[in-house]
């Protein structure tokens, strides 16, 4: 009887049934709710067959199980690019990082952004043309200085200085100056500089200092896996979630 | 109803179906980081996440392939919160793991929310249609698999030397005991909707 019942659920769905036979069998179903399930069920595990032994299913499980193990192979493998920082001061800033992340774990709430501010040193004289202003500002930034860097910053042409610019950006964040550190910021941004990431970071800071937390974590999930911001970036993202 | 405006990460859905490695690649390069920072801080390691990623990423396939997933709402919330609740499950699953999770009260967008609940629901059928397929005795497993990747029930009748007519009653009452296994199974009663 019930084999029967397969042989038609099988019939009617490979179309294999005479107008007659198909009107009887429909109208059945419209009847009878229990049959009506059944022949439901039956459908699905044709479906779930179908699915578990297709070619492209099968395609697409192998495919995804290769780039997900090279994409783990390459995440342990690769170590970050570090530019010009010497590996001392790298060290140091990656357990300033570490520390951070273990306060943070232990300290529940929206994080601030006296947890972030540590910044690198200005270092952009030696390649500049022995420019006074730059020479002060650079003084000033790394003296925290804020707004006396500020004022040396001003008078500096920041055309193509990008590392200027980032720094003036920052140091305007630390003197509440959001606006401005945001146009820069901006600028910075939509460019094709290596300090695409950076921006987007410190701009994400400064929203993390105005307290503007969607603001701040939409900046935040831009940074690229290849920035070497993007692990401090993911502690905050974590800390913002 | 009013049928919601598609958003524009459908291209990540239709980029799985079509099994675009590029698009794939940039799933994982965009959206998992996340997801392992959320495992590891939750005490999973690389092997988990690695996991946890990979099934997600084959549930929303699934789903997709059988349901015709219509994303209303960006990928990332549905593909982080998949993954979530997956890795909660995992670590309710192991009795020697302390559940740490706190329970955010972070309210969860509905279009999210509702899009991650079909297509777990999807994906526990398709587990529990797996477990019971094993169940089934050999020669059963061996018509439908046949029956399903090769062309013509006729090359299914060839390779197994049986006649035509064989098979195809064999495949209808193979597929029967299947649904039968299923449905006397508990998990099925709650499965559906």
């Amino acid at each position: 009887m019930q084999e029967e019942l397969f042989i038609s659920f099988e019939n009617y769905l490979n179309n294999e049934m005479s107008l007659d036979e198909r009107n009887i069998f429909e109208n059945q179903l419209q009847n009878d709710s229990k049959l009506r399930e059944q022949f439901e069920l039956f459908k699905e595990t044709n479906q779930f067959l179908e699915l578990k032994f297709s070619k492209e299913s099968i395609d697409f499980k192998e495919n995804l199980k290769k780039i997900s193990s090279n994409h783990f192979s390459k995440k342990t493998n690769t170590k970050p690019k570090v530019i010009s920082i010497q590996s001392k001061w790298f060290s140091i800033a990656a357990l300033l990082v570490v520390f951070m992340g273990i306060w943070f774990l232990s300290n529940p709430g929206n994080p601030s952004y006296l947890e972030y501010n540590q910044h690198e040193n200005a270092n952009f004289v030696e390649r500049s043309e022995n420019n006074q202003n730059v020479v002060e500002a650079q003084n000033y930034f790394n003296a925290k200085q804020y707004k006396k860097a500020n004022e040396a910053f001003a008078k500096i042409e920041l055309n193509g200085k990008t590392d200027v610019q980032l720094f003036y950006a920052i140091s305007l964040i630390e003197t509440n100056q959001f606006d401005d550190a945001n146009a820069l910021l901006q600028d910075i941004s939509k460019g094709e500089s290596v300090y695409v990431n950076d921006a987007f970071w410190y701009l994400a800071l400064a929203s993390l200092k105005q307290k503007k937390y969607v603001e701040c974590k939409k900046y935040v999930t831009k940074i690229t896996d290849d920035s070497e911001k993007y692990n401090k970036a993911q502690i905050l993202l974590n800390d913002l979630d | 109803m009013v049928s919601k405006k598609l958003h524009q990460d459908q291209i990540y859905i239709e980029g799985l179906l079509n099994n675009n490695s590029s698009i794939i690649e940039t799933i994982y390069k965009k959206f998992a980081p996340k997801v392992i920072n959320h495992i590891k801080m939750n005490s999973g390691n690389a092997d988990e996440e690695q996991d946890v990623i990979q099934e997600v990423l084959i549930a929303i396939y699934n789903q997709a392939k059988t349901k015709g997933l219509a994303l209303t709402c960006p990928f990332d919330a549905y593909f982080f919160l998949l993954c979530k609740r997956k890795w909660l499950n995992e670590l309710k699953k192991s009795s020697n793991k302390e559940v740490t999770i706190k329970d955010e009260n972070v309210s969860i967008d509905k279009d999210v929310e509702k899009l991650a609940m079909e297509t777990e629901v999807q994906d526990e059928k398709q587990l529990l249609f797996d477990e019971m397929f094993q169940k089934l005795g050999e020669k059963c497993q061996e018509v439908l698999k046949l029956s399903f990747i090769t062309k013509t029930m006729e090359e299914v009748a060839a390779k197994m030397n049986v006649t035509y007519a064989y098979v195809r009653k064999k495949k209808s009452i193979c597929t029967g005991q299947l649904t039968e296994l299923i449905q006397q199974s508990k998990r099925y009663s709650s499965l559906k909707y």
